[in-house]
């Protein structure tokens, strides 16, 4: 970093970290939560979890701007800034083993975690950009962009695949959860919320309580993932949207569609819209 | 198998002899080097008396002679702060760490070492300047100046006479700070050429940009909650929301849980933290 960063950096201070504090929750951990619950509708089968889904794909074209306006911008100035403030101090739970010192070396180290976890995460599922020409030769070369909106279930089971990325998901998910609860915990005291000794050990049992609630929630969601029958979730989602498309409720867009390889030759996958699925 | 027949527990006999480790340094900016040195053990022993047989003997285990080792001390009753040091790895005073209780922490040796967030001077002696220069930049003090009888103060209640008595006990020690993830040390060395006076305003403006810690955020918040020291509330405010401020903190807590004076510190930061949040909300309206 330059000298005139640090100073920008340093003279702003204080702005620059209630910005971090507050993006943590909102909009990043609200976002969190909320995706997380999403996901775990899966429990319920693909087609409860593809209603879901196409809801949020319901915003069309504005998706991409609120994806990027919403989540990952405000994502990636916390996780900079994050990276700036790990950086400013140092820890020493070698030295100091009290537990809220551990809270404080587990933040930043479930913060680094984070970053590497979720890039690869979109970077796996939804592929960072929407280019073809990303698509086509950076992403699913490599095997990422694995998500299909409107094969929800079945596409995100068969990207699931294996035990390595179960386990990256695991990892992934809970540490994004402490990192979110702990933080909560921390926020309220950046922000004076709660200041006595006794509103600091409650709000820490109440942060702890809600941890392990949305740590349910994450895992099974995950959980559902791994366990899905893939061509069970694709038969449903298929028949899902056509009936979607028909009622205008989802704009038809193959790109968001699952297609299988050319090589198998199988076209019943790639019902076209005309053709009559349900019967 | 042997096992000690008698019913005697293991008790901490007596050691004829006291094993110490020092991290010493010969001068601001010099490297530092451990040496072993050992006292005959005596009852009733703390650091300082320890020290002192050190410097007397001026001899190290191996029975080199060398320079005495240097360390500070003033009140000896835990009310000055001069003697903090980093003792078998955890910062107090010596003047309050008895041997004997160190010895049943750890049995073969104690060690020591000077506070690592401060220049050191020599050997055990360290610099507190920044966190004396940070008092002064928070204004910990009740502003009356003049000579004219301004009449009695105004009168705190009860309550706050409570509330504000512990957060007054601050000895300006350095435990807080040392203890700190987030106060990092901040070493302004001298150069060529340059008079005290320069070297003085160079180090006052280096330290401003470090954080300030909890002590200063704590006396802050303590002289804003007293009638005629919060005239000044604002101009204290601006210190703790500048930079290096109480946003620095990442609420480690190790500060409260090293303070000899048990001062609530995390409870001061929390409530500077809330005065943040207004103050900067009325800057941002009141513009
Ligand atoms: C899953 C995404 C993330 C969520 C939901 C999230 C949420 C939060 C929240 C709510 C806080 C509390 C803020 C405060 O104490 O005032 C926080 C703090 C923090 N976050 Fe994140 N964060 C996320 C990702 C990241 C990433 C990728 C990094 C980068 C390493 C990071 C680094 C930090 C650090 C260092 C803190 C402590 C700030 C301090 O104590 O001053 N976070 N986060
Ligand atoms: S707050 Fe406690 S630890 Fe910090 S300087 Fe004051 S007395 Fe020492
Ligand atoms: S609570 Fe803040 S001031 Fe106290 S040790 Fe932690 S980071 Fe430092
Ligand atoms: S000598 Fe004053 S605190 Fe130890």
């Amino acid at each position: 970093m330059n000298a005139t960063n640090a100073n920008f950096l340093t003279r702003h201070d204080f702005l620059i970290r209630r910005l971090h504090s507050l993006t943590g929750l909102v909009p990043v951990g609200c976002y969190m939560v909320v995706h997380l619950l999403v996901n775990s509708s899966l429990m319920n089968g693909p087609g409860a979890f593809q209603t879901n889904v196409n809801q949020i794909h319901s915003l069309g074209r504005a998706l991409p701007l609120v994806e990027w306006l919403f989540i990952f911008l405000p994502l990636i100035f916390h996780a900079v800034i994050g990276v700036w403030i790990i950086r400013s101090g140092k820890t020493n739970t070698d030295q100091y083993r009290y537990l809220n010192n551990w809270r404080y070396t587990l933040q930043r180290w479930t913060g680094v975690v984070a970053i590497i976890f979720i890039f690869f995460h979109v970077f796996h599922l939804h592929g960072w950009f929407h280019g073809e020409w990303w698509l086509e030769n950076v992403a699913r070369p490599w095997g990422m962009a694995n998500f299909k909106p409107y094969n929800a279930a079945s596409t995100l089971a068969t990207a699931l695949q294996g035990f390595l990325w179960p386990i990256f998901y695991f990892v992934g998910i809970v540490c994004c959860v402490f990192h979110l609860a702990n933080g909560i915990w921390t926020m309220g005291i950046t922000w004076g919320v709660w200041t006595s000794d006794r509103a600091q050990k409650g709000a820490s049992i109440v942060c702890c309580i809600g941890g392990i609630g949305l740590l349910i929630v994450g895992l099974s969601a995950l959980s559902a993932a791994i366990t899905t029958d893939v061509q069970q979730a694709r038969n449903v989602e298929d028949a899902m949207y056509k009936l979607r498309v028909d009622t205008g409720e989802i704009v038809d867009n193959p790109e968001k569609r699952y297609h299988a390889p050319e090589s198998l030759g199988d076209s019943t996958e790639e019902a076209s819209p005309d053709e009559d699925v349900s019967e | 198998m042997s096992s000690p027949t008698h019913a005697e527990p293991v008790v901490h006999a007596r050691p004829h002899k006291i094993n110490v480790r020092i991290l010493r340094q010969d001068g601001p900016g010099q490297p530092s080097y451990w040496e072993r040195h050992q006292v005959d053990y005596e009852e009733n022993m703390n650091i300082i008396s320890v020290l002192q047989r050190i410097a007397s003997q001026a001899m190290t285990v191996e029975g080199k002679k060398v320079t005495p080792v240097a360390w500070d001390c003033g009140c000896l009753e835990e009310v000055c702060g001069a003697c903090t040091m980093v003792i078998n790895g955890r910062v107090r005073q010596s003047c309050s760490a008895l041997v004997d209780r160190l010895l049943k922490e750890h049995a073969t040796e104690i060690e020591l070492r000077p506070m690592s967030k401060f220049p050191v001077i020599r050997d055990l002696m360290v610099d507190r300047k920044r966190m004396f220069e940070t008092l002064k930049r928070v204004e910990a003090w009740v502003p009356v100046d003049g000579y004219d009888d301004m009449g009695p103060g105004p009168k705190l209640s009860r309550a706050q006479q409570e509330e504000n008595y512990p957060l007054s006990e601050c000895m300006t020690c350095g435990c807080c700070v040392e203890a700190c993830p987030q106060y990092t040390k901040i070493e302004v060395h001298r150069r060529p050429g340059e008079t005290d006076d320069q070297y003085d305003q160079r180090k006052r403006e280096t330290y401003a940009q470090g954080f300030v810690g909890a002590a200063a955020i704590s006396q802050a918040v303590l002289f804003n909650s007293h009638p005629t020291g919060a005239n000044i509330a604002n101009e204290r405010m601006a210190v703790l929301t500048g930079t290096g401020g109480v946003q620095d903190c990442g609420n480690a807590q190790n500060c409260v849980a090293v303070c000899p004076k048990k001062i609530p510190l995390t409870r001061s930061i929390a409530r500077a933290g809330r005065a943040a949040t207004l103050y900067a909300l009325k800057r941002i309206f009141d513009h």
